[in-house]
C-alpha cells in the first residue's frame, strides 16, 4: 500500500503556452508550437492569467487562434470554459450535447447547477432563485428527466427527480440524523434512479424509480460502493468500492448481481463512466501519485492514461460519438473543463 | 468589529442607525490609532509573526497525518499511505505534496482535548481552557496581541474567514479577546477564491476600491453621504470613530498589506483559486506587514460540503469523498504553498506556523460509513519560527484511537505558542493567562 511520494516541489517553466495579445505575438506563437517538444498531453491553450486580453484582441486573430488550435495543434484539449472556479460534476443536458450542465462552487456556502452553452459560451444559473446547494446532476438518456442532490440542512442531503417534459419533481429525502443520498444515474430505459447511501457501517448502491419510490438494493457489502454508472445497452453498471481495500472499478449485472473487480492498482480508481457504446470506460485514477483520467475496456483491459498532469484531471465524462472525453482540469490552480480527443 | 465598508463592494446599499452604532460601540481597541499600545517589544520572540490555520470542524487524524494502514478495514478506510521525507513516516495518499514537504515541519501526533464538541472544543482548542467557570479566556492570538501591540496602523491579531467560527447552535466563545474585553478581539477580514478581500469592518463603504481610498475627499463625501442618514444624536461618536477608521484604511501599508492584486499571477495561482488558498495567501502578506499574529479559518463557510451550516472539516458522512474530492486537495496545495512561499521569501524562520483542528474524528468508521467526533487523539502541524522540523512528536496506538506518548493539550499548544512569539513566563503571568501551562519541548 505504500507507494513513494510525488515530488510537486516548485517546478520549471510549464508547458503551456499564453495566449498572445498582438499578431506579433501570435506569429512566434506559431513558429514556437510546430518547434515545442510536447512532454505533456493536456497542453492548456490559454493560462488563466492572460484571458482577460482577449479583450484586446482582433477577431482576426482570434479566428486564427481557433484555426491554429483545430489544425496546427490537432489532438490538443478545447478549454470550455474560462472563469477557473471550482466547479465540478459535468453532464450533457440532452442528446444534442450543445450544453454542458455543471456545478459551481459559486460562494463558499453554495453550489449552484450551471448550464454552459457549447454553441454561444453563455453561463446561467439552472436554478437562478435557489438558495440551497445542488450537486451532482444527472440526466437521463432522452434528457426527460433531471436527478440531482440537494442539501436540506445540516448535513442532510436529499436526491431530487425532476420529470422535465410533465413539470414535477420527486424527492427522495434523507434519513434522520446526518444523513444523504449520492451520486445519482439513471438506468438507460429511464425507469429507475441509481444512488449511493450509507448506512449500517456502508455505503450501498439503491435504485428508485423515477417518481422515489420502491427502493431497490442493487449493491451491498462492505465498504464504500459509490459513482455508479450504467450502459446504455442497460445490461451492466460500474461503480467503485471500497470493499478490497482502496477504491477500485467495479461492473455489475443490471440487477446488481455478479459484481466483477475491473481494476487492480494501489490509490484510488473512482468515478467511471460507461463509453457510449459500452466498449470503453473512463475513470479517475491516483495511481501514480495525482489524480489523472484513465479509458480502458470495459473488461479491465488495455489501460491507457489520457492526461498527464501535476495538477487535478478529474470528472470525465463520453461525448456522444465516443471519441471524446470532456473533464475537469485544474491548471495553475483554476479549474476549467476541457475536452479530450480519445485514440 | 465596526462596519464601514469594503475593497469589493460595487454597489451602495446604504446604512441603518443600526449598524452605525454597532460599529461605534465595538471597534477594536487595537485599531483605536493613538491609544496607548505596545506593552512589549518582544525582543526574545523567535517567531515574529504566527499564521494559526484552524481547521475548523476537526479533520480525520487517521484519513491524513496519523494513517494506520495495517489496522482493520473498519479502522483504516480506504486511503493507501505515501512515504515522506522522514524514513518509516507516512501520510495518507490524499496529501503528496505535503509529503514531499515533510522536511520543513513537524508533526504531533499525540494531542488530546477536554471536549467532544465543536464550541466548546473550539474554545479550548483556542484558548487552552474551558468555557466555564468564566470568564472566558483570550484567544492566543489576543494574547500575542495585546503583548506585541499594532504596528502602524494595522492590527494586531487579524482573523482571515468568513465570520467567527461556529456551528449550528453558537459560535466559539473563545474566538477572541475574552477576558481582555472586545478590545482584544480579532481584526476580521474575509478572502474570496479569486483573491477579492473583504474587511466587513468596511461595509459601510461599499463601493469603494483599494485606489478609490486613497482619494481623501471620495471617503469624504461617501462619509458625508453616511452622514445624513443619521440621527444627529450620533454625529460626535460618529465624528470621533471615523478618525480611527480613516487611520486604517487611509494608511498606504494597511492597504497594501490586504490587496492580492499586487502579487504575481504565479504567486496567487500556487495556493490554488480557493477561498482557503487566497486566504493562506493574505495571512503571508500580513507577516509581510508585521502583523503579529494571523489566524486563517478553513470555515466559516470555505468550500462547503453541505452549505448553510459550517461545518468545516466536520465529516459525518461522505468522509472519505470528502477528503478525496475537496478537503485534503486544497489544504494540501494551500499549506504547501504557504510554506514555499514563506521559505522563499525568507520569512519562516521568523514565522510560526500552526495548523490543527479542535480535535480528531473517530477511527472506528461509523454507521454512516464516515468518522464521528474524537478528542482522544488528533493531530498539528508546525513550522518556522523557531520549531526544529521534520520531526514526528508523539504516536498513537494501532487504532490511532489514544496516545502512547504523552499527551499534549490545547494549553501546551498555546503556551508554546505564545513563548515562541515573545510572550515569555514572566509576561504570561503578567497577563494573568496560560497558567500552568508548559512548552512542548520536543518542538524546539
Amino acid at each position: 500500500m505504500t507507494k513513494p511520494a510525488q515530488q510537486s516541489g516548485p517546478r520549471g517553466p510549464r508547458d503551456e503556452r499564453v495566449f498572445p495579445a498582438t499578431k506579433r505575438e501570435y506569429s512566434s506563437l506559431l513558429s514556437m508550437s510546430v518547434q515545442f517538444p510536447r512532454r505533456k498531453r493536456d497542453v492548456c491553450l490559454f493560462r488563466r492569467g492572460s484571458v482577460p486580453r482577449l479583450t484586446h484582441c482582433s477577431p482576426f486573430v482570434l479566428l486564427v487562434l481557433s484555426l491554429h488550435a483545430c489544425l496546427v495543434q490537432g489532438a490538443e484539449p478545447v478549454r470550455l470554459t474560462t472563469d477557473g472556479h471550482a466547479k465540478r460534476d459535468p453532464v450533457f443536458s440532452s442528446p444534442q450535447e450543445t450544453e454542458l450542465l455543471y456545478v459551481l462552487l459559486e460562494k463558499p456556502n453554495q453550489l449552484r447547477l450551471m448550464k454552459r452553452s457549447l454553441v454561444d459560451a453563455t453561463t446561467v444559473p439552472l436554478h437562478p432563485g435557489e438558495t440551497r446547494s445542488e450537486f451532482e446532476p444527472a440526466v437521463s438518456r432522452d434528457g426527460h428527466f433531471l436527478a440531482f442532490v440537494q442539501s436540506r440542512g445540516n448535513l442532510s442531503l436529499a436526491l431530487v427527480i425532476v420529470d422535465i417534459m410533465n413539470n414535477r419533481t420527486y424527492d427522495v429525502p434523507p434519513g434522520g440524523g446526518f444523513s444523504g443520498l449520492r451520486s445519482p444515474a439513471f438506468t438507460p430505459d429511464q425507469q429507475r434512479v441509481l444512488f449511493s447511501y450509507p448506512e449500517e457501517g456502508r455505503q450501498q448502491i439503491y435504485s428508485v424509480d423515477v417518481q422515489g419510490k420502491d427502493r431497490k438494493t442493487l449493491i451491498d457489502s462492505q465498504g464504500v460502493n459509490n459513482w455508479p454508472h450504467f450502459s446504455r445497452e442497460g445490461s451492466s453498471f460500474v461503480f467503485s468500492s471500497s470493499r478490497d481495500d482502496d477504491f477500485e472499478i467495479y461492473a455489475a449485472d443490471a440487477n446488481g448481481e455478479n459484481a466483477r473487480r475491473l481494476t487492480t492498482s494501489p490509490g484510488q480508481d473512482i468515478r467511471p463512466r460507461f463509453s457510449p457504446d459500452g466498449s470503453r470506460i473512463a475513470f479517475t485514477s491516483n495511481r501514480d501519485g495525482n489524480y489523472e483520467v484513465y479509458v480502458m475496456r470495459s473488461d479491465g483491459s488495455d489501460l491507457v492514461r489520457i492526461t498527464n498532469h501535476p495538477e487535478q484531471d478529474d470528472y470525465p465524462i463520453w461525448t456522444a460519438n465516443g471519441k471524446q472525453l470532456v473533464l475537469l482540469s485544474e491548471r495553475n490552480g483554476s479549474f476549467d473543463f476541457y475536452r479530450y480527443e480519445i485514440p | 468589529m465596526f462596519d464601514i465598508g469594503s475593497f469589493r463592494a460595487s454597489t451602495c446599499q446604504g446604512i441603518g442607525r443600526r449598524s452605525f452604532l454597532k460599529w461605534g460601540a465595538s471597534i477594536p481597541a487595537g485599531l483605536m490609532l493613538g491609544s496607548p499600545r505596545v506593552l512589549h517589544a518582544a525582543p526574545a520572540a523567535k517567531a515574529k509573526s504566527v499564521i494559526f490555520v484552524w481547521l475548523w470542524g476537526a479533520p480525520s487524524h487517521i484519513d491524513t497525518f496519523d494513517p494506520k494502514p495495517k489496522a482493520p478495514s473498519q479502522y483504516r478506510g480506504p486511503f493507501a499511505t505515501i512515504a515522506t521525507q522522514q524514513p518509516g513516516v507516512h501520510y495518507s495518499e490524499l496529501l503528496p505534496r505535503l509529503a514531499a514537504r515533510s522536511d520543513r515541519f513537524s508533526l504531533i501526533r499525540s494531542h488530546v482535548t477536554s471536549q467532544p464538541g465543536h464550541p466548546d472544543a473550539g474554545t479550548v482548542g483556542l484558548t487552552g481552557f474551558e468555557e466555564r467557570p468564566e470568564p472566558v479566556q483570550p484567544n492566543f492570538g489576543a494574547i500575542v496581541g495585546k503583548h506585541r501591540g499594532h504596528q502602524g496602523s494595522l492590527p494586531p491579531f487579524a482573523m482571515i474567514g468568513r465570520g467567527i467560527p461556529r456551528d449550528v447552535v453558537r459560535k466559539i466563545d473563545g474566538y477572541g479577546g475574552g477576558k481582555f474585553g472586545k478590545g482584544a478581539d480579532p481584526f476580521m477580514v474575509s478572502c474570496a477564491d479569486d483573491g477579492t478581500v473583504e474587511i466587513p469592518s468596511l461595509q459601510l463603504l461599499e463601493g469603494l476600491t483599494p485606489n478609490r481610498i486613497s482619494d481623501r475627499h471620495e471617503i469624504r463625501s461617501r462619509l458625508d453621504a453616511t452622514l445624513r442618514q443619521l440621527d444627529r444624536a450620533g454625529m460626535s461618536e460618529w465624528d470621533r470613530t471615523y478618525q480611527r477608521a480613516y487611520g486604517l484604511i487611509a494608511s498606504p501599508q494597511s492597504r497594501a498589506a490586504f490587496d492580492l492584486t499586487q502579487e504575481s499571477q504565479a504567486t496567487r495561482d500556487s495556493y490554488g483559486q480557493t477561498t482557503f488558498g487566497q486566504s493562506c495567501l493574505l495571512a503571508r502578506r500580513l507577516v509581510e506587514a508585521e502583523v503579529p499574529y494571523i489566524q486563517v479559518n478553513w470555515s466559516e463557510y470555505v468550500e462547503c460540503m453541505t452549505p448553510n451550516c459550517d461545518f468545516g472539516w466536520d465529516t459525518h458522512i461522505y468522509n472519505f469523498e470528502l477528503l478525496q474530492d475537496t478537503h485534503c486537495p486544497i489544504f494540501d496545495r494551500a499549506f504547501s504553498a504557504l510554506l514555499d512561499d514563506l521559505q522563499s521569501r525568507g520569512l519562516l524562520d521568523s514565522t510560526l506556523v500552526v495548523a490543527m483542528g479542535e480535535f480528531g474524528r473517530s477511527p472506528r468508521i461509523t454507521n454512516r460509513a464516515a468518522r464521528d467526533h474524537w478528542s482522544r487523539c488528533y493531530f498539528s502541524l508546525w513550522s518556522g519560527g523557531g520549531v526544529q522540523p521534520g520531526r514526528v512528536i508523539g504516536s498513537s496506538d494501532k487504532y490511532a484511537e489514544d496516545p502512547l506518548t504523552t499527551a499534549i493539550t490545547p494549553k501546551m499548544v498555546g503556551t508554546t505558542i505564545c513563548d515562541l512569539a515573545g510572550v515569555d513566563t514572566q509576561a504570561r503571568a503578567e497577563l494573568k493567562v496560560l497558567e500552568g501551562g508548559t512548552v512542548i519541548q520536543e518542538l524546539l
